[in-house]
């Protein structure tokens, strides 16, 4: 044992460049997905904004509620009416407060609202999609029927519903104390602009698992015949664990890029509820609110619009270019 | 194939009936609504409306009836009454609603006060709801009539007078989308990875992730509001016609409702929407494309030593249009529904703004007529895709 790894170590010093590259897997992909040049921008452009809305208290030089009074519309890169202060480099909107300051805390939510939501339901989605094709019989049929039927609704209308349901008495779902003190925490809000946030994500998650459930179920149907399923189940493994351990990790690689599209998908819908009205109301900064309050004031100061607009399509921008390249490395087919 | 259709258009209305209940259901159960105000009034001291003024508004509305009863007249018209069979009446003092209910204001532990349902201190009978104003369901072509957009005047009425403007926008985008878009995939997916591949993919990207509210406000932006301060040709932001003849220069004087107001305010939502959705269009066509030129069956043609340009348009591009078909037949739901978003940025009278209004002033009778007449056009728009890929497909077997 000792002199066959004493051999090795010996080859291996002997003639390093002779040895055959051993690469991971998370390797190879990161090697395609480099390739895809615009992806790799889009990486490089989306780590830039999350760093920033991260550490949103520190970068933000206003608070996002800030009003400075008297100072309404100023134009980008003006000055602080307090000399101390630091300038607005977006300005400042119909009540005075910093635009840039918004932007950034709005980035924040905008992203955690998408990234939960699209968490939540590759999770829901998943499981239910991994069960119903594990299982077939009559669990699929019911689970199947569930889901054909929520996809015939039409999904705009249905959350605009939902939304304007819960917006107005958001007592109907309970939720905990905690994580709503927890999300105000996060997203520097207070908790009963909180509590709204966290109805917009269960709305935005209502029907956000529907299309994660049927990819999945596809992918498990195929998977479930195959050998190293039936070696699991010879061996003893419970249905749970197959269904965790095995089915679900190798189903997941169209998942991540379905998720990452939907993450560009979410950020635009949150935006259009709150555009609407409809998402999460004006003192919590998001883009969405911030472009719908631009709409009323772009006859006299038509730059406005542009300030929260942009955000909102480069980054579901940057997820679009992220899942197309993730498609790109993940497809096995794909000789590249 | 009558076997099968029969057994589909079963399966599918039994789904639209589900889903008219669930979101009847999901509208009643909504806050607000004809009554909202009056709550208001009623605290007032000066203008007095008591308890039988709210329960005589309650009917009016059929507010007070419970929900089962009220959704199974909404829906065919019935119950109208008692039980009549064979000269006998049954059941005329079943409790179908509650005329006026006994309430009281209890403070919530965060300090404001809910009002409570306690009980009932009369009731509405069966034999009471003879001679009430009722619509003739639904399922009979009665909508009902508005609550608020256009009070007690018929739904129908309202969605007639839309109608024609949303027919108008969505049919002329999807034409437009599809004549351009179908087009642009086909050339990617043959000149896959070659630059005209990349600036069609890239456009499309950016028109997926392009929301359509952002790239309205930005064309009114630039056509009507920065092109008209230049003194350039501009475009109108708003609505579907104008109030008043306006002149645009180097058209000059516009007159209200002629062809060039219509075609002018048309341009910009139109734009808007065949924008967003040549993205879709190019990407799923360019897809199937793509799938369909690694078939073998191609590589056959191309051995025998046809043409390209017949390959790709008798070979390849009629079995990719087979995958597009039934995606197509669901831009009929979208010719009646409207689009929402667009049309609320250009205040374009359609179906789309007239659900969101109707949402918005807790006008549930309208609110509803829209989403099950979408709902019904989404289900015969799956049955007709059905049927089509059937037909279009010859290796689909029915089951």
């Amino acid at each position: 044992m000792t002199a066959a790894a004493a051999d090795n170590t010996n080859i291996k010093s002997l003639a390093p460049e002779a040895m055959p590259k051993s690469e991971s897997q998370a390797e190879i992909v990161f090697r395609r997905f480099r390739r895809h040049k615009l992806a790799m921008a889009a990486s490089i452009l989306l780590f830039f904004i999350l760093l920033v809305s991260l550490f949103a208290k520190e970068v933000a030089p206003y608070g996002p509620t800030e009003i400075e009074v008297g100072n309404s519309f100023a134009a980008p890169f003006s000055p602080a009416s307090d000399p101390a202060r630091p300038m607005h480099y977006f300005g400042t909107d119909h009540l005075g407060r910093d635009y840039f300051s918004r932007i950034i805390y709005a980035a924040r939510i905008s992203l955690s609202v998408s990234v939960i939501v699209t968490l939540g339901s590759v999770i829901i989605g998943s499981l239910i999609g991994a069960i119903s094709g594990y299982y077939g019989g009559l669990v699929d049929d019911v689970l199947q029927r569930t889901v054909e039927f929520l996809l015939t609704v039409p999904t705009l209308p249905i959350l605009l519903i939902l939304s304007s349901i819960l917006l107005q008495a958001p007592e109907t779902i309970p939720v905990p104390q905690f994580l709503i003190n927890l999300v105000g925490l996060f997203m520097y809000i207070q908790p009963r602009e909180a509590q709204q946030v966290i109805m917009v994500i269960i709305v935005l998650m209502a029907f956000g698992w529907l299309g994660i459930a049927r990819l999945m179920r596809g992918m498990v149907l195929s998977l479930k015949n195959q050998d190293f399923v039936e070696a699991a189940r010879a061996l003893g493994v419970s249905d749970s664990s197959i269904i965790a351990r095995h089915l679900i990790p190798n189903a997941f690689a169209p998942i991540i890029v379905n998720a990452s599209l939907d993450l560009s998908g979410y950020i635009i819908l949150e935006a259009a509820l709150s555009f609407l009205g409809l998402g999460i109301q004006d003192p919590t900064p998001t883009w969405g609110n911030m472009l719908a309050f631009t709409q009323s004031y772009m006859f006299s100061h038509p730059w406005l619009p542009l300030i929260p607009g942009l955000p909102i399509f480069i980054t579901a921008l940057t997820f679009n270019f992220i899942g197309d390249g993730l498609r790109d490395a993940l497809d096995p087919r794909l000789k590249l | 194939m009558t076997n099968y259709l029969l057994r589909r258009s079963f399966q599918l209305l039994l789904v639209l009936l589900l889903s008219s209940a669930v979101t009847y259901g999901l509208l009643m159960i909504a806050p607000g609504g004809p009554l909202t105000g009056l709550r208001q009034q009623q605290q007032s001291s000066t203008r007095q409306i008591d308890e039988q003024d709210i329960a005589r508004i309650r009917a009016r509305f059929e507010l007070d009836l419970y929900l089962p009863f009220r959704f199974t007249r909404w829906l065919a018209g019935w119950p109208t009454g008692p039980v009549t069979l064979f000269g006998q009446t049954y059941l005329s003092d079943f409790q179908v609603g509650c005329y006026i209910p006994v309430e009281e204001s209890v403070r919530q532990p965060d300090g404001r006060y809910a009002i409570r349902y306690k009980g009932c201190s009369d009731f509405v009978t069966l034999v009471e709801l003879v001679g009430r104003r009722t619509s003739s369901g639904v399922l009979f072509g009665d909508f009902g009539d508005s609550w608020g957009i256009l009070r007690d005047r018929p739904v129908s009425t309202l969605l007639v007078s839309r109608l024609p403007y949303t027919l108008q926008l969505i049919g002329l985008a999807t034409l437009i989308s599809l004549v351009i878009g179908v087009p642009l995939g086909v050339f990617s997916a043959v000149r896959q990875y070659s630059i005209f591949d990349y600036i069609v993919t890239t456009l499309a990207f950016m028109g997926s992730a392009m929301p359509t509210f952002f790239f309205g406000i930005v064309l009114i932006l630039v056509f009507g509001i920065l092109f008209k301060r230049a003194g350039w040709v501009y475009l109108p932001p708003g609505d579907a016609v104008a109030v008043r003849d306006y002149v645009v220069p180097l058209l000059g004087e516009v007159s209200k409702g002629s062809l060039k107001d219509v075609v002018l305010h048309l341009i910009m939502p139109t734009s808007v929407l065949v924008f967003v959705s040549i993205a879709g269009w190019s990407r799923f066509v360019r897809a199937s494309m793509l799938e369909v030129l690694r078939q073998d069956y191609v590589r056959t043609a191309r051995a025998k030593g046809l043409l390209e340009r017949v390959v790709v348009a008798k070979h390849a591009l009629r079995n990719a249009l087979i995958p597009f078909v039934t995606v197509a037949v669901f831009t009929i739901p979208g010719l009646f529904g409207g689009a929402i978003i667009t049309e609320t940025v250009f205040n374009w009278p359609g179906m789309g703004r007239l659900f969101f209004d109707s949402l918005g002033r807790n006008d549930y009778p309208v609110s509803m007529a829209v989403l099950l007449i979408s709902a019904f056009l989404t289900v015969v728009a799956t049955l007709v895709g059905d049927v089509l890929y059937i037909i279009v497909d010859p290796r689909i077997k029915l089951t």
